[in-house]
């Protein structure tokens, strides 16, 4: 037995001398490796710094999808502190203010009742607010515009002005993205593409002022109205538009679907949709010369009714506009733009004298033009003049003429500062001569400072 | 009958070709290098225009109707005109995020992007500087980029476009090794720009980028800006301006400071440059002399 522990003791003890042996061994071939191991970090570290230097200087085009996997630690952290951030798609939202300071040769109040003969006059109830309606300061308005695609098959806009007193929704409405053909198709409520002028917003603007012709036949606001619009390119290798649209018919101006009571006499609403739109549009560039040009016919009921008297008539309405810009280089150009619009109304009138109820046949042949020319003298400076007419007011009562003024001028001019697309600055100034109260002409004589400024994410503005 | 006919052939042909839009110039030759007479070309800008702000003319809307592929420079360059392009276009297939719609910015690395952004510091681009065609060494990418996008939506004449990208990248390596040794010639020449659009050439290699004539990007020079620019500037070899810009305060700055002011062709078809090789020879010569 005694033996038998000895025999263990030796041979674990040559055992544990054989292993302290090996692990020396082993040791010191782990230290050479480990020496090795860091010379050749330092090495690497070195080549990396060297490349970073390089990086540093040189902008290395390389694949993205390398950066984003850099990045993957960060990443894998930032998803877990948010898996549900919905931010990336945030709409694009802007918001515009304008704000003016007025000096006009007319009391508010006055300014207020003046009239355009058979063509404008204020009306009593609602009272919305025009532009540079005050002598003095007004705030204009604040709008709100978003925009977003709603999905691969829909863009989405909507415009909602805020003034001092509230708020409307002005504008919302999908777009299409991918009618096939060269179709598009327009749904929600809109500005109508009649003309030239009127599916812009009052920011885009040339003119602080809106031109006459656009006043008096489709209203202060402007044609907006809910309905569908499409319109078809065509495969030309020039462009060319053609348009229709199907709407509501709400413009107090010329297409008010709504009926009216006066006195005990009552007419209903018309049937809806009341306004049908049609319009072709086509372009052409001559060298540095680009031609814009369209046609525009808008048809629709009209229903309208102030104190005694009523109006329930048919519309017509014709438009041509014509935009010739000459880009004289980068910077520079010039812009002639005009719009012609006629009216062609036929009806009825209803009036009650002494409550009596006459009806009469009524026609309406009114048109007229604003023509303007503006310039960019450099990046920042603009001028502009524009001239407008109303040479036509023909209304006829059952045959018989009335007598009213045809010649109704107004005319303005602009200069304005931008010292970027963001913000403008511009002063106006003009005379109004188509304005009446009881018969004579009252002309309005005005100074409009005009400051318009945008923020956040708004789109550019088509041609 | 036999005009109809060729009509017809010609009509049939033309919808053959893969009908490109691009926006720049410099785009254009590429496409033009790659699919030579298998594409029909139409280019929005023209060279002699500010590339922030092209006219959005209607006549290219008609161009891009009928477009099989749209390819633009990105990083927020044509944010002033093209996007009502593209809406007016009533055309799906290059609409953002489909398979004709080609951004050449996501293919190379932007520098100078900003940690962030206001718009009180001018004319900033969020994604960073979008002038990155005038780094030569990025047009092989950008390239290679514009092939293979022809290639997926034409895959009939891959092999075509294939070979002749080949071919346009043997030639402009061989030009780099001359561009490489004629602009590393140049490393330490300090240059103030109008804006910053030589930026990638001048970090590229190593020419020293003296301040800009603008205060802030976008916003038009200053007469405080140029006087403060020319009080700190010493040694400043040349004052660059692109052709669409007033000359004026680049050669204002130039004489007061002892430099020379130039025009250098930041595109193709300006200055006498006739394709991208053109351009880089004749940015060189320039600044050589």
């Amino acid at each position: 037995m005694k033996k038998l522990t000895l025999l263990l003791g030796i041979f674990s003890l040559s055992f544990a001398q054989e292993s302290l042996e090996e692990l020396k061994r082993q040791l010191e071939e782990q230290r050479k490796i480990i020496k090795e191991l860091e010379k050749k970090i330092e090495a690497l570290e070195k080549a990396q710094k060297g490349q970073e230097e390089k990086k540093a200087e040189r902008p290395l085009p390389a694949d993205r999808s390398l950066q984003l996997r850099a990045k993957y630690e960060e990443r894998l952290k930032a998803y877990q502190i948010s898996p549900f951030r919905q931010t990336a798609f945030l709409p694009d939202i802007a918001f515009i203010v304008d704000t003016s300071l007025v000096g006009r040769n007319r009391k508010d109040e006055e300014y207020k009742e003046l009239e355009i003969p058979e063509l404008f006059h204020t009306h009593k109830e609602g009272g919305h607010a025009g532009l540079n309606e005050k002598r003095g300061f007004n705030l204009n308005y604040g709008e709100l515009y978003l925009y977003a695609p709603v999905d691969p098959y829909f863009d989405l806009y909507a415009t909602i002005p805020f003034s001092e007193e509230g708020s409307k929704l002005e504008e919302a409405y999908a777009v299409t993205r991918g009618l096939p053909f060269g179709f598009q198709l327009k749904v929600g409520k809109f500005r109508s593409s009649f003309g030239r002028l009127n599916a812009q917003h009052p920011h885009a603007w040339d003119f602080a002022t809106q031109p006459l012709i656009n006043k008096v036949f489709l209203g202060e606001d402007g044609l907006v109205e809910k309905g569908i619009g499409i319109n078809w390119l065509a495969p030309t290798p020039f462009y060319l538009l053609f348009g229709a649209e199907v709407l509501q018919g709400e413009n107090e101006q010329s297409f008010n679907y709504k009926g009216f009571k006066i006195d005990n006499f009552e007419i209903e609403d018309r049937s809806v949709p009341n306004l049908y739109v049609g319009y072709v549009k086509t372009s052409f560039d001559i060298g540095n010369l680009s031609l814009l040009t369209g046609f525009s016919y808008a048809q629709g009921k009209h229903r309208e009714a102030e104190d005694h008297e009523g109006l329930d008539a048919k519309t017509k309405l014709y438009g041509f506009d014509l935009t010739a810009r000459y880009q004289i280089d980068s910077i520079r150009y010039i812009s002639l733009q005009g719009e012609y619009m006629y009216r062609d109304q036929k009806g009825k009138k209803y009036e009650f004298n002494n409550s009596q109820l006459e009806t009469k046949g009524i026609t309406k042949k009114q048109g007229g033009f604003y023509l303007q020319l503006v310039g960019r003298i450099n990046k920042q400076w603009r001028v502009g003049i524009q001239y407008n007419l109303i040479n036509k007011n023909t209304v006829k009562e059952d045959g018989t003429k009335e007598d009213l003024p045809k010649n109704l001028p107004a005319y303005y001019a602009m200069v304005e500062y931008g010292p970027t697309e963001f913000s403008r600055i511009r002063l106006q100034f003009g005379e109004n001569r188509a304005f009446y109260k009881d018969g004579v002409r009252k002309p309005v004589k005005e100074v409009i400072l005009q400051f318009n400024f945008a923020i956040g994410a708004h789109g550019a503005h088509p041609f | 009958m036999r005009s109809l006919l060729i009509l017809l052939l010609s009509l049939s042909l033309s919808f053959a070709q893969l009908k490109v839009v691009a926006v720049y110039p410099w785009i254009g030759e590429l496409v033009k290098e790659i699919g030579k007479d298998k594409v029909k070309l139409h280019v929005i800008a023209k060279p002699t225009e500010d590339f922030h702000f092209v006219v959005p003319r209607p006549s290219h809307i008609a161009k891009l109707r009928d477009a099989d592929l749209l390819i633009i420079n990105g990083a927020s360059l044509e944010i002033g005109f093209l996007p009502p392009l593209i809406q007016q276009s009533n055309n799906p297939k290059i609409q953002l995020g489909r398979e004709g719609f080609l951004d050449l910015s996501s293919f190379v690395n932007l520098i100078e992007k900003p940690l962030s952004v206001s718009r009180a510091m001018g004319d900033v681009h969020p994604e960073g500087n979008p002038h990155y065609s005038l780094d030569p060494h990025n047009i092989p990418i950008l390239a290679r980029a514009i092939k293979d996008k022809m290639c997926q939506l034409d895959q009939k004449n891959c092999t075509f476009y294939t070979s002749n990208l080949e071919d346009f990248l043997k030639r402009w390596s061989q030009k780099l090794k001359e561009w490489d040794e004629g602009f590393s010639k140049l490393k330490g020449t300090k240059v103030i720009q109008y804006h910053k659009t030589y930026d990638y050439l001048f970090v590229r290699y190593g020419i020293e980028k003296a301040g800009t004539l603008e205060p802030l990007p976008g916003i038009p020079p200053t007469a405080k800006h140029l006087e403060e620019l020319i009080n700190r500037s010493k040694g400043v070899k040349f004052v660059v301006y692109e052709i669409f810009r007033e000359p004026k305060p680049a050669k204002r700055v130039a004489e007061a400071i002892g430099a020379k002011a130039i025009v250098l062709p930041h595109d193709v078809g300006v200055e006498g440059v006739r394709d991208l090789f053109g351009l880089f020879d004749e940015i060189l010569m320039r600044l050589s002399r």
